[in-house]
């Protein structure tokens, strides 16, 4: 196995190939895994304390062994980064067509670094590269940038596919994300940011190269035996209409909901069902990513017999709302309209801006005002003029999305960078203390649903690598209840699916962290191993597959110490900017404000918050004082090198 | 004989055509009152309630709770009047 790493210099404006030899996929795996290691030699020689805004910052792109190979596991790829917004580590996986079409070009890696002096976009067309003028896509927003490309570059070798930024990335707010084809959005910690410092507006690409697969009769058996697993289980066709949806009944009977900035667990109103979803808006169906045998994706076009709120957005097209983009809005903001939720997934996805953080900031201001904390002069001294912030207001809500994106006024500079800079800004701007009413872990903002019945979810929040993180340490062992997959994963204890204790909560965080990297290397989406994670093991079952595509057959034990190994990477570039143990820590209203309704209430993280850690960093093999990582832990699974780099910085544990 | 509720959600209330049901079973398990919901509602429900291979309770992609919100299992005893909600296991996005 071997791949193309395009590298480009935006300030000198070299543009360089380089083979990744396979003794970098014997070790990383691929994508995430990659990318990971792309970022960190890099900032071998780069100050790791560089602003994030800044030349020295390196923006990759890559994707895995598995993506575009007809697996049928869907695709993702990852960008990854020094977040702009949390200062951290950063990274973002995202689907649709992008990126197998690279892997069509000669290249299957891009690492960006430096600033180019004008707006460029980069052009890849199979084997060719260049860097364009991008003067006239500046100021557009992500949708028409795509459009724009793809008038522009024509049919030929296949279609323009994109990465792009909308304005604000290039106004480099820290929560602007990039978006994919103008559809699919790498939103979390501020990729579109760290484009727009480097004045790159898209990445355009075309190919129509194969696919190098080593084992092509073992991939087709595999791809088979997957699609058939995939057709056997009739709990998939209701994943083929309502996608990720589905969770919104389940979260509203057992009070997992973000409601009005977390101070409640519960829809409000009826409207905002998956049930009233299909029933009013499912009109069409499309393949999630081309390579997808669950394809949960779905368009939609609002005619205005919806709803009343709807006869405002008649014509609006765009893909239906995931889980959390419905949990910030009916959640978050408290929207009580489907149409409303759709059009906010979309604006938010045509302004390349997390609406996880954007969400989280808006409900923070409104949570203000509605106790009355500020007033509405202090509204006004925010945007410039009196604004209502009434929740659910969606004048309001736009209000404050437009002044993030455009940061022509005081709340788009304050909490550009989302919920927990925003909070903190503002605090000392007030000379008051409203740190209580915002909510993160780990400086990232919070992800739309309710945690402080969940410890895993919480012990999640506290240490993932990018902060408050949905994607990594999911706590579906806990959240569903599995005793039957904690038992198979810890020996027969059960102990793991318990809400009730502490226990085999922070082992759960570590080693579906080691899982889920595994996935995010291989380049596939993590939907089908959620759906039955004993059946889809990625150390095991999608281990076969990896080894089919690119030669490297490894044992699962191996795997998961690949998985290890990826996951001690993100901890050590945390390590080496000064993140310790109180680092790994969430907000006051998750960590002491008791939860009021739902199937559990009285739960607040405080409880078992610090076994759960304790549990989290012992089986880790890291030190519970500092939280740092121990030379023995980091020898383990194979990183001498860079447990060598952390003692001569002072970041490993003594 | 006791009586057993059922509520619905998202896919199992397509499967139902129902929010909700009663049954009234003879052995107070949750494996007997799937098997009276896979009767009653055909082979597409018990393809959702029931795991082929094992014939237990399907996990995958599930979420069978009690009143207080926890998962039941398919050997737990079930009380008179009791209401066991069926939902669908997903998250993220």
């Amino acid at each position: 196995m071997e791949s193309r790493l395009l590298r480009v210099d935006l300030t000198t404006g070299e543009l360089k190939s380089e083979v990744i030899p396979h003794s970098i996929f014997e070790r990383w795996i691929g994508g995430s895994g990659i990318n990971n290691w792309i970022m960190w030699e890099h900032f071998l020689t780069h100050d790791i304390n560089c602003d994030p805004r800044g030349p020295d910052n390196i923006f990759v792109f890559g994707v895995g062994p598995l993506a575009g190979t007809g697996a049928g596991s869907g695709i993702k790829g990852r960008i990854t980064f020094k977040s702009p917004c949390y200062n951290m580590f950063g990274d973002s996986a995202g689907g649709g067509k992008f990126p197998y079409m690279l892997r069509f070009t000669a290249f299957e890696y891009i690492a960006i670094t430096g600033k180019s002096p004008k707006p460029v976009y980069l052009r890849i067309c199979n084997n060719e590269v260049s860097l364009e003028d991008a003067s006239h896509l500046w100021g557009k927003d992500t949708l028409q940038t795509h459009t724009m490309l793809r008038e522009e570059l024509g049919t030929y070798p296949s279609k323009v596919h994109t990465l792009s930024i909308s304005q604000a990335g290039e106004n480099q707010v820290g929560i602007a994300s990039v978006v994919s084809d103008a559809l699919r959005i790498h939103a979390r910690c501020g990729g579109g940011a760290v484009m727009g410092s480097k004045n790159l507006k898209a990445i355009a690409v075309q190919g129509n190269g194969g696919l190098p697969i080593a084992m092509p009769d073992e991939m087709l058996a595999w791809s088979d035996d997957f699609r058939q697993k995939i057709d056997s289980n009739e709990a998939v066709y209701g994943f083929k209409r309502r996608g990720t949806l589905g969770a919104v009944e389940m979260y509203q009977h057992i009070g997992s909901h973000f409601w009005r900035n977390n101070q409640g667990n519960m829809f409000r109103g009826g409207e905002i069902t998956s049930d009233n979803w299909v029933n009013k808006y499912h009109k069409y169906s499309e393949v999630c990513s081309s390579d997808c045998f669950i394809a949960c994706d779905a368009k939609y076009k609002i005619d205005g017999t919806e709803s009343e709120a709807a006869k405002k957005y008649i014509g609006e097209s765009f893909r239906r709302p995931e889980y959390l983009t419905t949990g910030s809005a009916a959640g978050a903001l408290d929207v009580r309209d489907w149409a409303e939720v759709a059009h906010w997934g979309k604006i938010t996805n045509d302004y390349g801006i997390d609406n996880q953080d954007l969400s989280c900031a808006i409900s923070f201001l409104m949570e203000l005002k509605q106790r009355k904390l500020i007033s509405d002069q202090d509204v006004a001294e925010l945007f410039g003029h009196e604004q209502s912030l009434e929740w659910g207001n969606m004048d309001d809500i736009e209000a404050c999305l437009h002044s993030i994106v455009f940061q022509k006024d005081l709340f788009g500079k304050l909490f550009g960078d989302g919920p927990y800079l925003g909070a903190i800004r503002y605090s000392e701007l007030k000379g008051q203390n409203f740190m209580k009413y915002a909510t993160y872990g780990k400086g990232g903002a919070s992800f739309t649903e309710e945690m402080r019945p969940f410890p895993t979810w919480m012990n999640n929040m506290a240490v993932a690598s990018r902060g408050a993180d949905h994607l990594k340490g999911i706590g579906l062992i806990e959240k569903f209840q599995r005793k039957d997959l904690s038992k198979i994963y810890f020996d027969g204890r059960t102990e793991a699916a318990d809400l009730t204790v502490p226990t085999l909560k922070g082992a759960s965080t570590a080693l579906i962290e080691n899982q889920v990297a595994l996935l995010n290397s291989y380049g596939v989406c993590l939907f089908h191993w959620m759906l039955d994670p004993s059946g889809y093991t990625p150390q095991d079952y999608y281990g076969k597959a990896y080894a089919a595509a690119t030669g490297i057959d490894r044992t699962p034990d191996e795997l998961m110490l690949d998985g290890a190994r990826i996951c001690n990477l993100e901890k050590a570039f945390n390590s080496r900017i000064g993140m310790r143990r109180e680092h790994d820590t969430v907000c006051e209203r998750w960590m002491w404000e008791p939860t009021e309704e739902g199937m559990y209430p009285g739960s607040v993280a405080a409880d078992m918050f610090n076994p759960v850690l304790d549990e989290y960093y012992e089986w880790r093999g890291w030190d519970k004082e500092s939280g740092l990582q121990t030379r023995k832990s980091l020898e383990a699974c194979g990183l001498d090198d860079v447990a060598e780099v952390l003692a001569q910085e002072g970041s490993l544990a003594k | 004989m006791i009586t057993v509720h059922a509520k619905f959600h998202s896919h199992f209330k397509e499967l139902a055509s129902a929010d909700e049901d009663s049954f009234l079973i003879e052995i107070p398990t949750v494996s007997e009152f799937a098997k009276c919901i896979c009767d009653k509602y055909g082979a597409r429900m018990r393809a959702m309630l029931i795991d082929p291979k094992t014939d237990e309770l399907n996990e995958r992609g599930t979420m069978f709770v009690n009143e207080k919100g926890m998962r039941v299992s398919a050997e737990d005893i079930l009380e008179d009047g009791e209401t066991i909600t069926f939902l669908v296991g997903i998250a993220g996005g």
